[in-house]
Order: structure tokens, then sequence, then C-alpha cells
């Protein structure tokens, strides 16, 4: 407890010294968001999103990417909480986080800590079972859609539903313009293996 | 995978980018038409794997030409002809002919062969594909003998290397982060099947790679990925389910 204070008490030291020192200049210099994460997530001030690089147990840090040669350490104690996940060890490297942090860029220090969530779909993004009998029934041209396979090539050749074009998930950016149609507002089903 | 294609393609601007997030697995279990390419059949026919396939075309036709390894069964005999087909019904069966078949696909698949599709295009297409005929009189009769995969694991080897371990060895989780973090085997890697290419220099070249996934599917992707970057490797082409604590069972497919 006393230790608790303490750091406290520094945290605030160092704060005010910090905020002495840096007034005049902006305050969020260093970029809290790594590049993929800003397609869904804003830029915000006390919270880094980027992946794990390792946890040090005996410095108490946790390491997070934000960028190709820029690191966060961000220190954290006992009062850590985490979402999506049972203990910081259980955490894979590399997994997308979101840390939550107090005090300033200089010396944050972890609040709360989320793991990234498997991804859920819109409803209102979703075809049904029935909808897409009916489509390819119809065909790619009466039904005016693109059926694009997101699973690896092999298993596309092995079996796909008709009228479907191969497009692997992991090859998207390299073949995506050969694959997806020229005109943007054209309704683009994804399918893949469900659970594989 | 899907969710993450539409989300790239939303980001490149497509207004209208959806999913079918059922997939294939419900599509086929509607008994739906599936169709396959030459190109799967051309590695049937090179890596031997065990299949059987089918042409549906008059006996006129056969004559001419027809597919190596084809039996002849005209669409007109096929009702007919179910006794003929092997008792395995997870047996490979690509049927073909001039047209569609998508009649002949609903009677087969109806007898409860799961994985059964027609070839995209027919026989045009397979000629377009650069594919091999054959002359002379066609088999009548199916034979399927179920031979393991190239590179395929045995469920029992793999059992006594994940119990055991192996100096030489290293086990490899090919899903996805998320499913690796609910429970992997121990000892185990985990680098999603996606990542594979990109994440070769975090593999050893001097111990046997095996890999596994829910099913065997990504186990075998990542398998050709890696054998094709000239790692020593094999695949677990099995249903495996694993627990938080690193207890696994492990079901024949």
């Amino acid at each position: 407890m006393v230790n608790r204070r303490l750091s406290l008490l520094t945290a605030i030291t160092v704060l005010a010294m910090v905020l002495i020192a840096s007034a005049g200049s902006s305050f969020a210099e260093k970029p809290t968001v790594l590049k993929p994460c800003v397609q869904c997530h804003q830029s915000e001030q006390d919270l880094v999103r980027g992946t794990l690089v390792s946890v040090t147990e005996k410095f108490k840090t946790i390491n997070v990417q934000v960028g190709q040669k820029l690191v966060w350490i961000i220190t954290y104690g006992d009062d850590l909480k985490i979402t999506g996940a049972d203990k910081l060890s259980a955490i894979p490297k590399d997994k997308e986080i979101g840390v939550r942090f107090t005090g300033d860029e200089k010396k944050p220090y972890a609040v709360s800590l989320t793991v990234k969530p498997p991804a859920k779909v819109a409803p209102e993004k979703l075809v049904s079972l029935d909808e897409m009998v009916k489509l390819v029934a119809e065909g790619p041209a009466k039904g005016n859609y693109l059926l694009v396979d997101s699973r690896p090539k092999p298993r596309y050749l092995e079996g796909h539903i008709p009228s479907a074009l191969s497009l692997p998930t992991d090859k998207f950016d390299e073949l995506k313009d050969t694959v997806l149609p020229s005109e943007k507002d054209k309704l683009v089903i994804f399918y893949c293996g469900g659970v594989t | 995978m899907s969710p993450d294609s539409a989300r790239r393609a939303e980001a490149a601007g497509y207004t209208k980018a959806k999913i079918f997030h059922d997939g294939l697995p419900a599509w086929k279990k509607a008994g739906n038409l599936i169709v396959s390419e030459p190109a799967a059949l051309q590695d049937f026919i090179e890596k031997d794997i065990a299949h059987v396939l089918v042409d549906l075309r008059d006996g006129a036709a056969v004559k001419k030409g027809f597919i190596p390894g084809a039996v002849a069964i005209p669409a007109n005999e096929l009702l007919t002809a179910k006794d003929r087909f092997p008792a395995d019904k997870s047996a490979p069966i690509v049927l073909y002919s001039d047209g569609v078949g998508s009649e002949a696909f609903k009677t087969v698949r109806s007898w409860g062969y799961k994985d059964t599709s027609v070839l995209n295009g027919g026989m045009a297409a397979w000629t377009k594909a650069g594919g091999k005929l054959e002359t002379g009189t066609p088999g009548t009769v199916i034979s399927y003998v179920p031979k393991p995969r190239p590179g395929e694991i045995s469920i029992e080897e793999f059992k006594a290397i994940a119990e055991r371990g192996s100096p030489g060895m290293l086990i490899l989780d090919v899903r996805d982060t998320d499913e690796a973090m609910n429970g992997m085997l121990a000892g185990a890697i985990n680098i999603p099947a996606g990542d594979m290419t990109k994440r070769l220099k975090d593999l050893p070249k001097d111990r046997e790679i095996i890999t596994y996934c829910n099913t065997g599917l990504r186990a075998e992707s990542a398998y050709e990925d890696l054998k094709q970057a000239g790692y020593k490797v094999r695949f677990l082409n099995a249903l495996i389910q694993i627990d938080r604590d690193g207890k696994y069972e492990i079901t024949k497919k």
C-alpha cells in the first residue's frame, strides 16, 4: 500500500514536471495507434492500440508495438484490469491489444488492457443461405453480385459454390484488383469454410 | 477469414461488401451444387489421391476420349448404379459431362456422399486446362481405396509426439491466434496459416514441423506453404478439440 502511494506520488511529481517542461508544445506527440487499427479505431490520448511485443514480469512492463520502430513501454501493477484473457501471460505475442493508461507518454501506467475479441459481424452485412441459393440460381449477371471464396486456393479448386471467384484472405491486397469489380457499389459477397 | 476480407473490401471503398457467414459447410449441408476445378482433378490424378471420377456422357462421346481413371456411367443409368458406388461416404466423387450436371449431383449427394462435386465447365474446361485424355474403353467398376493424403501424419504418431514430445520435431498450431488462446497443445507454437509465408523465419529448418488446426484443412494449407519453402513438414488430417488446459481429443474424419 505504501509502495503504491509512493509510486502514485512519484507519478504525479513526474507528471507535473513533464507538464511544466512541455508547456507550450503539443501534448500527444507519440502516436498511440498502430496503422491497421486506424481502420476501426480513432486515436485517443490515453489509449494505446497496437500489438503485444512482450510482458516483462521483472520490471512490470507491457511492451506494445505501435509502429515499425515504435514501442510503448507501459508499467502495470496488480490493479490492472484485463478483458479478453485470464492473465497477461495468456496473451500471445503479436496479439492486438488496447491499453488505457494514466500518466503521460513518458511514464505511462496501465489502468486496463483489452484483448481484441474475435470479429463480430453486423446483421445487416450478413447474407442468409436462402438468399445465397436464390442469387446463385440467378447467376452473377442477373443477380448482379460477385461471390468471393476467401479460403486458400487449393480448397477453392477442390470444391466451391458455383459462380464464386477465388481470393484467399491472405492474398487479398495482392490480388484484389484482378478479382474485385471496378464498380465499388456492386454487391460483393464473401464466404469461407466456417470453422476450419 | 470472410469477415476479414469483407472489412478489407470496405476499406478499399466497396460499399456493398457482405458476408455469407454460414459459408461452405451450410451450403453443402443443404445439398446445394458444389463445383470443382480441373486443377484439383489434375492434382488428384498426379498425386494419386484416392477419388472416384464418373463420366456421365453417353457411350459415343466417351469413346472419343475420357479423363484418365474415369468410370463411365451415362447420366440416364445413374439411378441404377447406386450399388457400384463405394461404401465409404466420405470418398471424393467428381462427376463430369458436357453440361452442368446438377441433376446427377443431386442424385449422388442424396446417397450420402458428402464430398461430391461437378467438374466446373465439364469436358470443355478440362481440355482447355490442358488436361490429358485417354481413349479406348473406360472402366465400369468403381474401385475406391482410401489412402492418406501426401504429408498426412497418422493420428497414433501425432498423439505419441504430443504426449512425449520429440526433440527433432515441432508441433505448430496454425489456427488463428484467438482460437489458439483458448487452448493449445503443450509445447506447440502458434502461427496462423494465413501468416505462414510471412513468418517462415520464425521456424527452424532442422526440425520436422507437424501442423494442426481444428479439422486438418488449414493444417494442410500450411503444410503446402512450408513444403514449398523447403521445410520438413507433415500435417494432422483429423478433427481435434483442445481445452484450456491443453487436454485434447482427436477424432478421425
